[in-house]
């Protein structure tokens, strides 16, 4: 059971950005954050504004800038998609453990970092890979690198009349190898208690981390052969977890440093 | 035994045939109480309480009253009426007090569930805020406020059970047996521990739901998604003080209990909103937030264990101090506290025991029965404790369990006697250290430790349980013939899922000699129609009404006999019969055909003969007793079915993650009736105490509000939380009283599974581990010496020894 | 507002309200009451239908986003009086207990067969994964899967102590 709202599926992006302006507008991709939280009494949305009939927003493709995808591809499209495969394998590795294979037939990457939880799952690749988002207004459209992206939990640096449109992976990553370890309380679908990325690209080295701060971690500058401590303190210090029903702080901390090391002995 | 043939010839009990109800549920017609709609019904929805304790200062509904499609608002003050099972403690909807968090003050019926929803919320509810009472610990301080300051007023179950008025004591089961003094006083070792669980969620698939139409003349039709429809019938006709036979009771398909449908649930509610409404039906489905705090859940335990044991490795005495966190209800919570006092030991001689079992009131979501009903929280301590002792004393764990187990001559700590027809744990331990490789490594093993860095270990952990239920618990059994000569049997026996309809259609058809598919078991229930069965809990079921069911066949055929005998001019012990007639042994030829006599014969003048042909079954435990109440003497148990797990799972040694590699799992059933049915419910208890074991638990905060109700934050086990490796075994030491020998094992599987995986974990990290859930983060406290916690909000110590654990005298 | 869906092979046109989730429309609207409630919250995968061809929580579907879109559900995996091959084997292998998971479960596995004919262990797991099943303990339900592709002889049985 829904609190009550209208809905509205636009054909084009004018269109779009008129309902945005609405009071009490959301968008809607997948469902998967947005109507759970509706149902919670979370968001009480007066307007949800269905992206799925834009064109091209459920497309996914790779060209000289890198792979590109629209608001509306999903999970499973990117596992599906052969250039992210063979391309963005780290992409796949997160994007493959968030949630259940339902969810992933319905929820978006779009949607997974507009929602900006600290324990995404695919903004530890966004990160590392240096993927930015296209924002359009009605001003124009303007580019975000995800690492400016995430301004707190649950809040991104979109501005009021804003919308995702579009997400690039740039073309130089494509190639890097990346393995994602993300502690869970079963090994079914769950939300993470940590999770790491380490992706390696030319001898140099990122971690991205989540459920590790107020939003998703990254960071860069480290080189293959780095010491496995130094790695861990250095990931460690970017790191500021809670104690929550998941987990405490403490261990958030000793396992985010054990899955560094894990990761720079077991490689990508 | 029930049965009339060798095992070798039986036909169909002991063969796997589908289960009768598959068509319906794999293309989606078979109808749940989710699934109904009634015309002209309404839809319900209630005011939660956002407190764990607090005075109702004030409801105001005038507001809610005037919405659009409102049809009927209720609240406590209202509703003069108080339920229990056996102690008569709860209201149908809060009144003065709320006394746990999501408990509902206020309810509305409407037209549609929004409008509902609107008005429930539009409730104005003023509280007094009142400090919680939140562990049960801290709940029997002298000093602790009364959860229920009027306890020494309520009615109870006064043969059973022992509430202390002026506490938060609902109830104390004692036992004694021996002398525990002189047996401590004669010990080489003495071991004392503390083990603790919170409370878990029972997680049917289909939540709580009711409809209820309350018409003129106080006549009460309810449709419930529930386990025992005598029992909502009798405790609705008490608690409204109707005649039995104006209210009816019907459950159809019903989607999971494990004891959380056991009692009463929502059914008085919605009866009450219906009579409100003038007799509109009225529905109330739980969200699977309300079936985690408004709908019970099962009790946490702290259970303090003090074992005395001999040079030998032989217990001598035993102290089992058992502290069950009721919450602010009694429900089942007083009858697990017994069931669990006198079988607090385990499948274990305990010649000098004292018991004290403890029911203890708190502001939190009430406890009830739950798979086990108190056998899986207790068997984790013992089972633990088991472990711990004989690691104490030196003496490997499984040799400890085998020389101390119950074995024919042994006496329970009611004093029963166990016999060779009772059961053996024996067998049934040695299986399971056999199927894992116990106390070994192997190549294969030593190789995947030296690859992972993760160490393997192995557990074995053993159980026991006895149906928990009245000494003089009864059940029916009747089957009518059709007019082809087919059979339908009805009985309230409910089946929601455990498989036990197959059985009794397979038991039916064996002792009838019809084939299976001349037998059906009639799915929904109804206490106009089908006969009397106490309740659909304890694993009781298979046996009693198995033996009804063989008793109605039994008298199925003598009227069929009666009626052929005459038709044929011969005697009764001249006939035999085949799935399709009854003829004469000496001329095979000269018969009556079943489908001719199912409704009454016509000769060949016309004259009828004979009339419908029905068998009734009645049947009722035998040679049980009450126990006495300070030494808690007596025969309770049904039957006694054992079991035990072996466990194989490996560990990471820094972090405390791991893995289960292997669960082998060995159960003396009796007689397996259908074996692929006894395997479901082996592996689906088994995974559900795997989950508990592991992930499961309600998480409070400091002012009591749970914090995790929903699968967001408890998991329940998935597919991929499958161990690698399963195995099953049966034992059939026939029982001697059960249908073709068998005996009940549903909730058996869940039992002593976290228990092995406790004594894996040790055996292969040395991770000391007193209470359950095991999360990776327990583990890896565990063995960096860290203090253990159940809950990481409120940070509650848990699970520590009170005094040094072992002491030599 | 006005949405044109075609279920289980029919076409409906119905006038729905725009915060109705598909689940709601299919089995308060349509009386298509196989796809269940378990959660509301898209974890327990007990209301999985197909939409487009694809294995969704319907519980987290608009009605409105099905608007031209076709919906499968469990009544229609079996055409006429015999049970799907998927059916059959949930039923030889004692896949089901309470039933409320199986419609979900068949849809789930339905997906899965049809990307992947002879999908591993791990894969029949995963496929299932989002399904929650309290009863089973999954085992059967995966057995079912390994029968259905050939490999009854992966599949668990019961041993008799003597």
């Amino acid at each position: 059971m829904l609190h009550d709202f209208r809905y509205a599926a636009p054909r084009t992006a004018p269109e779009l950005l008129d309902l945005l302006e609405g009071e009490g507008a959301m968008m809607l991709a997948g469902g998967t954050d947005l109507l759970p939280n509706v149902r919670n009494g979370v968001f009480k949305p007066r307007l949800v504004v269905d992206v799925k009939k834009l064109p091209d927003s459920d497309r996914i493709a790779f060209g000289a800038e890198g792979l590109e995808f629209g608001p509306a591809v999903t999970l499973n499209d990117v596992l599906r998609s052969k250039d992210a495969r063979e391309k963005y394998p780290a992409l796949c590795a997160c994007v493959h453990e968030l949630a259940s294979h339902q969810v992933r037939n319905r929820a978006t990457v779009v949607g997974n970092v507009m929602n900006a939880s600290p324990c995404s799952d695919t903004a530890p690749a966004l990160l590392c890979l240096g993927a930015r988002a296209i924002v359009r207004s009605k001003t124009g459209a303007r580019e975000l690198p995800f690492d400016h992206f995430f301004a707190g939990p649950k809040k991104t640096r979109l501005e009021k009349g804003e919308f995702l449109e579009k997400v690039i992976v740039p073309a130089s990553s494509a190639g890097a190898k990346g393995r994602y370890l993300k502690l869970k309380r079963i090994n079914g679908h769950d939300l993470g208690i940590v999770g790491v990325l380490m992706l390696e690209k030319d001898g140099a080295l990122s971690f991205a981390v989540s459920s590790a701060a107020p939003t998703p971690v990254l960071v860069t500058g480290l080189r293959k052969g780095v010491a496995p401590d130094e790695a861990a303190a250095k990931v460690l210090a970017a790191c500021s977890p809670i104690t929550d029903v998941r987990a405490t702080k403490e261990y958030r901390e000793f396992m985010i440093g054990v899955y560094v090391r894990r990761l720079l002995s077991e490689g990508v | 035994m029930l049965s009339d043939k060798r095992p070798s010839e039986l036909e169909l009990v002991g063969k796997s045939p589908e289960r009768s109800d598959d068509v319906e549920k794999l293309t989606g017609s078979a109808t749940y109480v989710s699934d109904m709609s009634l015309p002209g019904m309404l839809h319900a929805q209630l005011k939660k309480s956002p407190h764990a304790r607090a005075r109702i200062v004030r409801i105001d509904t005038a507001k809610a009253r005037a919405m659009p499609g409102v049809r009927a608002i209720v609240t406590g003050d209202e509703l003069d009426y108080r339920l229990g099972l056996y102690v008569v403690d709860k209201r149908i909807l809060a009144r003065g007090e709320v006394r746990h968090y999501g408990e509902a003050v206020a309810a509305v019926a409407a037209d549609t569930l929004m409008q509902a929803k609107a008005a429930a919320d539009a409730i104005e509810v003023e509280y007094e805020v009142l400090k919680p009472i939140l562990h049960h610990m801290d709940a029997l301080k002298p000093d602790a406020p009364l959860v229920h300051p009027e306890l020494g007023s309520y009615a109870y179950m006064a043969a059973a059970f022992t509430p202390q008025p002026g506490t938060n004591v609902a109830n104390l089961t004692k036992l004694r047996k021996g002398d525990t003094e002189l047996g401590f006083a004669a010990s080489e070792w003495i071991v004392e521990r503390e083990y603790s669980c919170p409370s878990v969620q029972h997680v049917p698939m289909e939540t709580h739901v009711a409809i209820a139409k309350w018409e003129r003349g106080d006549r009460v039709t309810v449709w419930t998604s529930a386990q025992s429809p005598f029992t909502v019938r009798n405790l609705m006709c008490i608690a409204f003080k109707l005649p039995h036979n104006n209210v009816r009771v019907h459950i159809p398909y019903v989607g999971g209990g494990f004891g959380g449908k056991a009692g009463i649930g929502v059914e008085p509610l919605v009866a009450v909103l219906s009579r409100a409404a003038g007799g509109k039906p009225v529905k109330f489905q739980a969200t699977r937030e309300e079936e985690f705090s408004l709908l019970p859940c099962r009790s946490a335990l702290t259970y303090r264990l003090k074992t005395g044991v001999s040079t030998e490795g032989k217990i001598l005495a035993q102290e089992m101090t058992l502290y069950w966190d009721s919450g602010a209800y009694a429900d089942y919570a007083v009858n697990v506290t017994r069931a669990s006092g006198y079988s607090a030991s385990g499948p274990y001689e305990i010649p000098n025991a004292k018991v004290d079992s403890y029911t203890i009131y708190t502001n939190k979501p009430y406890g009830t029965a739950y798979r086990g009903f108190g056998h899986v929280e207790f068997h984790w301590a013992l089972e633990r404790h088991m472990e711990l002792v004989a690691q104490a004393i030196g003496m490997d764990p499984v040799e400890f369990r085998r020389k101390n187990a119950l074995r024919p001559g042994s006496k329970t700590l009611t004093g029963e006697v166990i016999t060779e027809h009772t059961g053996n744990v024996l067998k049934c331990i040695d299986k399971a250290a056999e199927a894992i490789g116990y106390g070994r490594i192997t190549p294969a093993e030593a190789e995947r430790e030296k690859k992972t860095g993760w160490k393997i270990g192995k557990g074995v952990a053993a159980l026991q349980k006895a149906p928990a239920m009245p000494s003089y618990t009864a059940t029916a059994v009747f089957l009518k013939m059709n007019e082809d000569g087919t059979v339908t049997v009805n009985l309230a026996l409910t089946d929601y899922g455990q498989g036990t309809y197959t059985s009794i259609r397979q038991i039916v058809a064996e002792r009838l000699g019809f084939p299976l598919d001349k037998v059906k078991v009639s799915f929904e229930c109804d206490t106009d129609k089908d006969p009397y069965d106490w309740q659909t809990v304890a694993s009781k079921g298979l046996l009693m009404s198995g033996n009804a069911a063989i008793l109605a066949a039994e008298d199925l055929l003598k009227n069929a006999y009666d009626t052929a005998a005459r038709a044929l001019r011969a005697q009764e012990c001249d006939l035999a019969h085949d799935g399709e007639k009854v003829y004469l042994k000496h001329h095979p030829s000269k018969a009556v055909r079943f489908s001719a006599m199912a409704v009454g014969l016509a000769l060949e003048n016309g004259n009828g003969i004979g009339g419908p042909i029905v068998g009734v079954g009645r049947y009722i435990a035998q040679g049980l007793t009450f126990l006495d109440k300070e030494t808690g003497e007596g025969n309770p148990a049904l039957d006694w079915t054992y079991g035990a797990h072996g466990m194989t799972v490996e560990v990471n040694p820094d972090t405390g993650e791991y893995r289960v590699l292997k669960i082998a799992s060995v159960y003396d059933v009796g007689k397996a009736i259908n074996p692929e049915i006894v395997r479901g419910q082996a592996i689906g208890g088994m995974m559900q105490g795997l989950g508990t074991a592991t992930c499961e638990g309600y998480i409070y905060d400091k002012d009591g509000r749970l914090l995790n109700p929903s699968f967001t934050d408890n998991k329940i086990p998935t597919a991929k939380d499958l161990p690698l490796e399963i195995e099953t075994y049966v034992v059939e030491t026939p029982q001697v009283d059960g249908p073709y020998g068998a005996r009940g094992m549903a909730e058996h599987s869940m039992i002593s599974v976290a228990a092995a995986l406790g004594n894996a974990i040790q055996k292969a990290s040395g991770a000391e581990i007193m209470h359950m859930p095991i999360r990776f983060e327990d583990v890896w406290r565990a063995l960096n010496a860290r203090e253990s916690i159940d809950n990481w909000i409120t940070k509650s110590p848990t699970g520590h020894c009170r005094s040094a654990p072992v002491q030599k005298n | 507002m006005r949405i044109l869906v075609k279920v289980n092979g029919d076409t409906y046109e119905r006038e729905v309200a725009e915060n109705r989730t598909l689940l709601r429309f299919l089995r308060e609207d349509l009386g298509i009451t196989g796809p269940k409630e378990g959660c509301g919250m898209g974890e327990c995968g007990a209301c999985t239908v197909f939409l487009n061809g694809r294995a969704v929580n319907s519980c987290m579907v608009l009605a409105v986003e099905a608007d031209g879109a076709t919906v499968d559900t469990v009544e229609g995996e079996s055409k006429g009086p015999e049970l799907s091959e998927i059916q059959k084997a949930f039923e030889r292998n004692h896949a089901v207990q309470c039933g409320f998971c199986t419609p979900g479960m068949v849809m789930s596995v339905k997906e899965l067969l049809r990307d992947n004919a002879k999908p591993s262990v791990d894969e029949i797991k995963e496929a299932v994964e989002g399904n929650f099943c309290r009863c089973t303990g999954y085992a059967q339900i995966v057995e079912a899967v390994l029968d259905l592709t050939g490999r009854a002889s992966e599949k668990g049985g019961i041993g008799h102590v003597e």
